[in-house]
Order: C-alpha cells, then structure tokens, then sequence
C-alpha cells in the first residue's frame, strides 16, 4: 500500500513529458532581447551625459580663466554691462550649442 | 564534472558571451522542469513569471555558472531566491492556485498539494517528482539535512493521510 502510494506519488509530482513550450522560449527571448536594448540605451545615455558635463566643465573654466584675466578684469572696470553681455551672448551660444547636438536623445524618444 | 554540467557549461559560456541562440537552448531543456516544479510548489499564478523571472536572472549571470552543479539546480536556486524575494515584497502568505492546464495533474493531488506548507510541498516535488538528492533540495531550502528528511516524511505522511481518508 505504501510502496503503492509513493510510486503514485512520484509519478504525479515528475515532471510531465512533453516537448520545449516553443512560446514559453520566444516570450523569454523577446524580453531579453528588450532588456538588452534597454541596457545598451542606458549605456548610451550615460555616455552621453558624462561627455557633455566634461564639456561643459572645460567650457567653464576656459569663461572662468578668460574672466579672471587681468584684460577682462580691466575692461570689466571700465565697461561692466559690456563684459556681462558678452559673457550673457557665450552663455547663450553654449546652450544653443548643446541643444542642437545631432547626437542629442531626447526622453521622449525613448518611449 | 558530468559530460551533461560540461555541456551547460559551455552553452552559459556562449550565453555570456551573447549567444541568445546558445541560451534559448537551455531554456528549452530546462523551462518544463523549472515550470513544473514551480507550479506544483507555488501555484500557476505564479510559475511562469517566477520561471521568466529566474531565466533572465540566469542569462544575465551566465558568466557565475561553473558547472560544479547540475544546471537545473542551479537554476532552481535562482528561481527559489526569486519567490522568496517576491513573498517578501508581497508580506503576506500566499495561497496556492490551481495548476495550468499544460501541466499533467489530477485535482485530489493539487488538493492534496495544496494543504501542506510551501517548503513541504517544493522538498517534496523536487526530491520525489524531481529526482533531487536530498543534500540539493535541503541547499535550495536552507534547511539541514535531517529537517529536510524530516519536512518531506511530515509532507508525505499528511498526504498518505488524505489519499486514504479521501
């Protein structure tokens, strides 16, 4: 009775015999292939993000050594609303820069 | 290593390297195993997301299985980790459903099943229905080895009892 009971107990808790659930793999794929690209957009936009920062740090201290410099420091004496201006104009110019970027992503291209 | 954890070894190697071909291959040698383990100790609700969820964990570790274990076993772990982690975002104890209709069963088992605790009912299928030693199934459930033995002849002893009361 028991050795019964354990044999028909074995047979029903082993896996059934059937081939590869073929859905089940391509689901499994799909997803993978997903996640991958998902990964692989991260990277780029972390990529991204660290070249413009360097960018815009170089361009920062090359505004920061220009506006330190004894010439702009004299003009900005004799002139202020020139300097600041001009300083105004390269800003503007920096962001139009970065906005314009062919390589630039958007979020919203993402979806 | 036995040839079929070398064969493994080499297909997870692929798959770390990239190859979805070489992972697609052991997904299809072992979801029927994983699955069906699954949805005998947790429940179909759950077997498939818990299954989909362990194989991405697996192709994204890849590069760690060194077959030293059987790839199932292995996989398993990852799987059991899986439900675990999804039992504890859930905190709260979940019941199990009914079977899928693609995997062999008859309503007095899964009535049965269903009335003993989850590690009951996965030492049970893994060591009875799955041929695993007791030593894996009692490293998959963090259980010592008497506990394990002790777990599985409680579960089988509460279904003997049903079987024949039934």
């Amino acid at each position: 009775m028991t050795d019964n009971f354990d044999a028909f107990l074995s047979s029903v808790l082993a896996p059934p015999a059937r081939d590869p659930d073929r859905q089940f793999v391509l689901r499994l794929q799909a997803r993978i292939a997903l996640e991958e690209r998902l990964a692989a957009e991260r990277r780029t936009l972390t990529n991204d993000l660290l070249k413009q920062l360097a960018g815009l740090l170089a361009i920062a201290a090359g505004i920061f050594c220009i506006a330190t410099s004894a010439a702009v420091t004299s003009l900005f004496a004799e002139a202020p609303a020139l300097v600041l201006a001009v300083l105004l104009a390269a800003f503007a110019l920096v962001i139009a820069l970065i906005a314009m970027r062919p390589g630039s992503t958007s979020l919203a291209s993402l979806n | 290593m036995p040839a079929e954890n070398d064969e493994d070894l080499a297909l997870s190697r692929r798959a770390a390297a990239g190859d979805t071909a070489a992972f697609a291959m052991l997904v299809e040698k072992y979801e029927l195993a994983l699955r069906s383990f699954l949805v005998r100790a947790v429940g179909a609700d759950h077997a498939d997301d818990i299954a989909q969820e362990a194989f991405l964990k697996a192709w994204r570790a890849s590069a760690q299985y060194d077959g030293r274990a059987r790839y199932s076993t292995w996989l398993t772990r990852i799987a059991w980790r899986c439900r675990l982690d999804a039992l504890r975002k859930e905190r709260a104890p979940v019941q199990v459903d009914a079977p899928s209709s693609s995997v062999v069963h008859s309503r007095e088992v899964d009535d049965m099943l269903s009335r003993l605790s989850e590690s009951e009912r996965a030492a049970l299928v893994l060591c009875d229905g799955h041929g695993w030693t007791h030593a894996e199934a009692a490293e998959l459930l963090s259980l010592p080895l008497g506990t394990l033995k002790s777990t599985i002849a409680r579960a089988k002893s509460k279904c003997r009892a049903m079987w024949e009361g039934a």
